[in-house]
């Protein structure tokens, strides 16, 4: 690596130095408490893969180039060159966690690796060693951002094409359309994938409820963020924002994506409209009673907190409400909520990673799952049920993957 | 010497009549000692030591302080230039959360209670011998009398010192152990060592101290007379008014306090100055 290359990955890196990162870079005193924390750790024993082992990657860099101390006893952190070899443990560091945070729940001081590895994950764009799929998959969003007018009449037609199987499960209330499109001051903008799977069992509930709500043009998922790219990140994000205020929606509601919905909520600062998972909203029109369900749940059922709706994002009990309107027989795997282990496929590993790597750093959840003794596993982040529905393969547990919003549309009662 | 003439009085401890002359006996040997000792006119290299010991026993102390001081203030100052972050990075706990929380996390760690018992004892017992220790310092002022001025002892009688000693040793131990030997550098092992080594000093002069016949080789309230001089900037050389055989000891034992002063700022010691602020982050 040249030293024009160095500068330009030590300018990369200043960017990402604001308060919090510089705190998490300068106070890990090695303690090793989050070692037993991280499920990739807990299935392959190594070093490579336990929080402060990712970090420490990082944290060698910065204390060379950005610390005194590494300029005058380098030796006392290890520290390390930026080099292609520095790069390609960003890369094993950064593409082997899944920002799950739980190893931020255990360290004592609440040090997050995965705002770390974003350090790592945006050199590597630098670098051009990304993932290139994530990349493609980031421009592929942005495009469609920037092309939403052209392709708007393409899409509605989609849309009418699923509505049959959205009036399959529940009728369309009268006057009302099935998939409303383009809806101004709705109360509630629907933010859906690509996939149909993610838009008619919402249609289904929403229109069981009688709620006015809209479909959003653009699907949830930020690959910007899985990439590690802020700037792309933020344009995917705008398209939504810009949407949601251009319709003057009051909620803006985010399909069972964890990452889309974290990034959302926590990560675009003040915006003019609240944000919630689906699985709030399923949870509140029954409340509200909007809405009823049946206990159609004939399996046991088990839930999966995704880490990015859960610890990263505070939604607990929504799901668990939900599932036991549909099931008399609910059981929490042990350990659940912030303690829950990850699925093993979040941070865009499920897009980007190696299929074996994913199966088997996901040990300890295939045995966390099979404890329950549940045959349904129910989930609400589609990165999760990917993940868990190809663990359950992998490791024989005679167990099936659903979405919250699925079950609840079976259960919809009148 | 002192340990030696305490142990071999044990054998005798059952005749009370004969364990008392023989106490008698051991207190004039130390005394003597002690007189013999008395503080002589340096010569030879005796002068260049004396130089020495008196730099690290007056003017070192307040270098090392000011640096401590000034170089805490400048890294917070440095993180706290920095951009502000512009998102939350809260972990949501599932249990009632209280503006308290952050605190809670901070001092009693709940989490490393929770997963490492045992090294959450050490963990604690370390720190608070730790804060006890920089009150048992202060106290030795005789402006501060969180103790009576005439009391012997530093506070905790020596225990203190000890509660801080050994679970160094365990914070030693374990990192010759996989997985931590692995994510331990050369500057954990060097902090580790320098602070057992300052605490062992500690307990030297403190503890160690008190175990002669006639009680304590340097007094405390002859240890406040040293602080008093650091406290008023009496430049005068302590050798001439607290001079006893323990004297090189606890220059040693400043010594390697003032290295750990300076190293404070620039070791991940700062982690006592950060916990709090870092603590929030993930609580809001
Ligand atoms: C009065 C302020 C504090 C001082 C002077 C202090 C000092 C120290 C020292 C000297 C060590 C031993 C270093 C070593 O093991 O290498 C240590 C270890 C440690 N301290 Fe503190 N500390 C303070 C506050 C805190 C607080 C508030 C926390 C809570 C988060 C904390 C958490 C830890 C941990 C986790 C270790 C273990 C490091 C290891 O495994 O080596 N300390 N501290
Ligand atoms: S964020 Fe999750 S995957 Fe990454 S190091 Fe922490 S526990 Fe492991
Ligand atoms: S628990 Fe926190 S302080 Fe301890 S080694 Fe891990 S990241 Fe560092």
């Amino acid at each position: 690596m040249d030293l024009q290359q160095q500068y330009e990955l030590e300018k990369l890196f200043k960017t990402k130095l604001h308060q919090a990162m510089r705190f998490y870079l300068e106070t890990c005193t090695h303690c090793g408490l989050c070692v037993d924390s991280c499920h990739v750790y807990n299935s392959m024993p190594e070093l490579r893969y336990t929080a402060v082992g990712r970090s420490e990657v990082v944290r060698k860099i910065f204390i060379k180039y950005f610390k005194m101390q590494g300029k005058i006893a380098p030796w006392l952190g290890e520290t390390m060159e930026m080099d292609e070899f520095v790069l390609d443990k960003f890369y094993e560091a950064a593409f082997s966690c899944t920002g799950c945070r739980r190893c931020m729940v255990h360290c004592p001081f609440g040090i997050d690796t995965q705002q770390i590895m974003s350090i790592a994950k945006l050199l590597l764009v630098g670098a051009d060693k990304e993932p290139k799929i994530l990349s493609m998959l980031s421009d592929m969003s942005i495009n469609k951002g920037e092309q939403v007018e052209e392709s708007r009449a393409q899409y509605a037609e989609a849309i009418k094409n699923i509505e049959p199987e959205v009036e399959a499960i529940w009728p369309t209330p009268p006057g009302k359309k099935t998939i409303p499109l383009e809806v101004e001051h709705a109360d509630v903008l629907y933010v859906a994938l690509s996939g149909k799977h993610s838009i008619i069992s919402a249609a289904a509930i929403f229109n069981a409820a009688d709620i006015n709500w809209t479909l959003s043009s653009f699907e949830a998922v930020n690959f910007g963020a899985f990439l590690g790219d802020p700037q792309r990140t933020k344009k995917i994000g705008n398209r939504i924002i810009a949407e949601a205020t251009r319709l003057k929606v009051k909620t803006v509601a985010i399909v069972e994506c964890g990452t889309a919905f974290r990034i959302m909520k926590q990560q675009f600062g003040k915006l003019p409209f609240e944000v919630v998972t689906f699985v709030e909203l399923i949870a509140k029109y029954h409340q509200e009673g909007k809405i009823k369900l049946n206990k159609v749940m004939t399996e046991k059922v088990t839930y999966h907190d995704p880490c990015q709706i859960a610890r990263n994002a505070g939604v607990y009990e929504a799901p668990r409400y939900i599932l036991n309107q549909l099931s008399d027989d609910f059981v929490d795997m042990i350990p659940n909520r912030e303690e829950n282990w990850c699925c093993g496929g979040g941070g865009g590993l499920v897009a980007a990673g190696d299929f074996e790597f994913r199966m088997k750093s996901s040990k300890v959840k295939a045995d966390q799952m099979k404890k329950t003794g549940a045959t349904v596993v129910a989930t609400a982040c589609e990165n999760c049920h990917s993940q868990l529905h190809d663990v359950c393969g992998y490791y024989n547990t005679n167990q099936h993957v659903e979405f919250i919003s699925h079950l609840a549309a079976q259960g919809l009662a009148k | 010497m002192a340990l030696l003439s305490m142990l071999s009085m044990i054998p005798f401890a059952l005749n009370a009549a004969t364990a008392e002359t023989l106490a008698a006996d051991a207190a004039q040997v130390v005394d003597a000692v002690a007189e013999a000792s008395v503080v002589a006119e340096p010569t030879g290299f005796g002068i260049v030591l004396d130089k020495i010991e008196y730099f690290i026993l007056i003017p070192w102390v307040y270098l090392s302080i000011a640096f401590m001081i000034f170089g805490i203030i400048y890294r917070l100052v440095s993180i706290y230039r920095a951009p502000k972050t512009p998102f939350s990075l809260k972990i949501y706990s599932s249990k009632k959360e209280s503006p308290l929380s952050a605190w809670n996390d901070t001092f009693m760690l709940p989490q490393v209670r929770r997963n490492k018992p045992f090294f959450w004892i050490s963990l604690m017992i370390f720190h608070i011998s730790g804060v006890l220790l920089i009150l048992g310092h202060l106290d030795i002022l005789p402006t501060i009398s969180i103790l009576s001025e005439d009391s012997k002892h530093m506070i905790g009688a020596g225990l203190v010192g000890v509660g801080f000693t050994l679970p160094l040793f365990h914070f030693l131990f374990r990192r010759f152990k996989t997985p931590i030997r692995e994510i331990t550098v050369p500057a954990d092992f060097l902090l580790i060592v320098l602070v057992l080594f300052l605490a062992l000093f500690g307990d030297m002069i403190s503890w160690g101290n008190s175990w002669t016949a006639n009680g304590f080789i340097t007094t405390k309230q002859k240890f406040a007379e040293y602080f008093q001089a650091l406290a008023t900037f009496n430049f005068e050389n302590p050798r001439y008014y607290i001079w006893s055989p323990h004297y090189h000891f606890l220059v040693i034992h400043v010594a390697l306090a003032n290295l750990f002063f300076m190293l404070v700022p620039f070791s991940k010691i700062v982690h006592a100055f950060f916990a709090m602020p870092i603590n929030k982050l993930r609580r809001k």
